[in-house]
């Protein structure tokens, strides 16, 4: 082989995995938005219904639900792409770390008895912030969009405190809905449409 | 006298089906097995060869993840290893531009 070849050679393996690249992932906003709504919706119902501490446990459903969901979906993805590309990591990485800060956060202000001034803000604007991330990162605007607006929304919970505690739980049901459901099904859709075209 | 000196040519690159590996996973975070033997185009006896030679030079990392059936080998490329295609792939874009005859270029990469 002489310098030439081996460079075609180079140049080729690039642009082929280039155009083999699949989007990936469209099932995982889905995956994690439909447990955390449903959760906070439950745990809002429990606390109009019976109004006791078990009812703050309800929480744990997220990641109990999400988790299997989101290792179920990311290895269907690895079935079918069978590679992984630095862009996909880049967005998997972002969203375990924004995973665990909701958790450690979610332990540490329960330990500090403040997980009713600041817990939902902030993982309504962790949420919000990881969608916008995630659509600048694909080039998707409907996830820019929406995080900038889940993220401006995550600091409405504040202004419910005291009593009407239990609001914030409805909020912020409704800013994953913004943050999670929505450009999740948006998402979805486009990629469907995509295979469909090529 | 001409002060051109010709890069190093990397001996473990110079193959056709290493280079094509690596620089698949170059362009990746990981790929399994499967992946790889489709987009080089070669058989999994051949592909399995070289991917031990480059994980013994250390250019990439081999895990085996899952049971049984679902038992896949997944391949992602070292720091060590981006570093030498990286300086190869200069090397060889050098030669390109110096317009080096093929015959030149043999010498030199068989000198090494």
């Amino acid at each position: 082989m002489d310098s030439k070849q081996e460079l075609d050679i180079i140049d080729g393996i690039r642009g082929e995995v280039m155009a083999k690249k699949d989007l990936t992932g469209e099932n995982l906003f889905l995956a994690w938005g439909y447990p955390t709504a449903i959760v906070l919706l439950m745990e809002f119902a429990a606390l109009m219904i019976w109004n006791e501490d078990w009812c703050h446990w309800l929480w744990a459903g997220i990641p109990l639900i999400g988790t299997p969901l989101m290792i179920y979906f990311l290895n269907e993805d690895y079935e079918r792409t069978r590679c992984r590309t630095l862009d996909q990591n880049v967005i998997l990485m972002m969203w375990v770390f924004i995973g665990f800060a909701s958790c450690l956060g979610g332990l540490a202000m329960g330990l500090a008895d403040v997980y009713k001034q600041c817990l939902f803000p902030l993982i309504g604007f962790l949420c919000g912030m990881g969608c916008f991330m995630t659509g600048i990162i694909l080039h998707f605007r409907p996830k820019t969009i929406c995080g900038i607006l889940a993220s401006v929304l995550s600091a409405v919970p504040l202004f419910f405190q005291n009593d009407r505690w239990p609001w914030q739980l409805l909020i912020t049901a409704a800013i994953v809905i913004i943050a999670l459901i929505i450009p999740g099904h948006l998402f979805l859709h486009y990629v469907k449409s995509e295979r469909q075209r090529f | 006298m001409s002060t051109f000196k010709f890069p190093v040519i990397n001996p473990l690159l110079h193959s056709e089906l290493r280079l094509k590996v690596m620089v698949a996973l170059d362009s990746l975070e990981s790929a399994d097995f499967v992946y790889l033997c489709e987009i080089t185009d070669s058989s999994r006896g051949n592909l399995s060869v070289q991917i031990t030679t480059l994980k013994e030079a250390g250019y990439i990392e081999v895990s085996k993840t899952g049971l049984g059936r679902f038992s896949r080998t997944v391949c992602r490329i070292t720091h060590k290893g981006r570093q030498a295609l990286h300086v190869y792939e200069d090397g060889l874009r050098h030669l390109f531009e110096q317009q080096i005859p093929d015959k030149d270029v043999g010498v030199a990469k068989s000198n090494l």
